[in-house]
């Protein structure tokens, strides 16, 4: 049979010590057939030749957009490269835009670059700086759709908006970037003008 | 009042944060603006056009 031999440094001072967990089953850990270091979880550190299976999305919680006149997240992790912002048939009190806008520590709300439009048969089209444009145009407006948010490096977020009306016979979408002055870790959907939320849901995927 | 709902990844905890007076007095104002207007649209009234009396052959 082989042997295990746990095997100190001589140079060393440091006391290592192997410790179990609290637990009343037992587990064996199989040691690699390797000459190889061990990967731990306490730092940053580079897997070669591994394959990763279902590699997660990780999704928030589902909002009620039936009220106020802002839904946001806040806490979206440093390593997020896309951010999906998901509506449920998002429907505000008039006929105003929708907008997105995400930020570092606080919310920016100059600077982009967004053109988007709806349409029944010709769309209309604006373009605005002060977020990212959901175009609408009446009260009735069920928006369903996604809007995704990709990290191009540092810290420049690409969008594309692409969505539905589901009792208008429309189509909506759009596209644009922004650069922040740091590292992304919220995102918020706002109404503008006087308009307030009245129904539906929102909710982000980030990965 | 008109709010704003913040959701915390990383707690998953779900806060309603009420406009402030200053806020709440802007939304309303504006508010009060847009009915204004749209009133005034509603009142407006076309005057008829005269019609020119036909010219005898």
């Amino acid at each position: 049979m082989s042997s295990v031999a746990i095997t100190g440094n001589a140079a060393g001072a440091g006391v290592f010590t192997l410790a179990s967990p609290n637990s009343a089953s037992s587990f064996t850990a199989t040691l690699p057939a390797a000459t190889t270091t061990l990967v731990g979880t306490d730092a940053t550190q580079t897997l070669t030749n591994k394959t990763i299976q279902g590699g997660s999305i990780t999704s928030g919680t589902s909002v009620a957009t039936t009220s106020g006149t802002a839904v946001g997240f806040t806490g979206i992790p440093s390593w997020a490269k896309r951010i999906t912002l998901l509506l449920n048939v998002v429907s505000t009190s008039g006929a105003n835009n929708l907008l997105v806008q995400i930020g570092s520590g606080s919310y920016t709300t100059t600077g982009y670059v967004s053109t988007a439009f709806y349409a029944t048969v010709g769309p209309s089209t604006q373009s605005v700086t002060n977020g990212f444009l959901i175009r609408a145009d009446n009260a009735s407006n069920n928006i369903a759709g996604a809007m995704t948010l990709l990290n191009f490096g540092a810290n420049l977020w690409v969008e594309t908006w692409l969505g539905g009306g589901t009792n208008n016979n429309q189509v909506y979408a759009g596209g644009g970037l922004v650069t922040l002055s740091g590292v992304l870790d919220r995102v918020q959907l706002i109404t503008t003008s006087t308009d307030t939320f009245d129904a539906g849901s929102i909710n982000i995927l980030y990965e | 009042m008109t709010h704003r709902i913040v959701v915390d990844l990383q707690t998953g905890v779900t806060t309603q944060v009420e406009y402030t007076p200053e806020e709440q007095a802007a939304h309303d104002a504006a508010v009060a603006a847009q009915q204004a207007a749209e009133t005034a649209v509603t009142e407006t009234v076309t005057e008829p056009v005269a019609e020119t009396p036909e010219t005898q052959p």
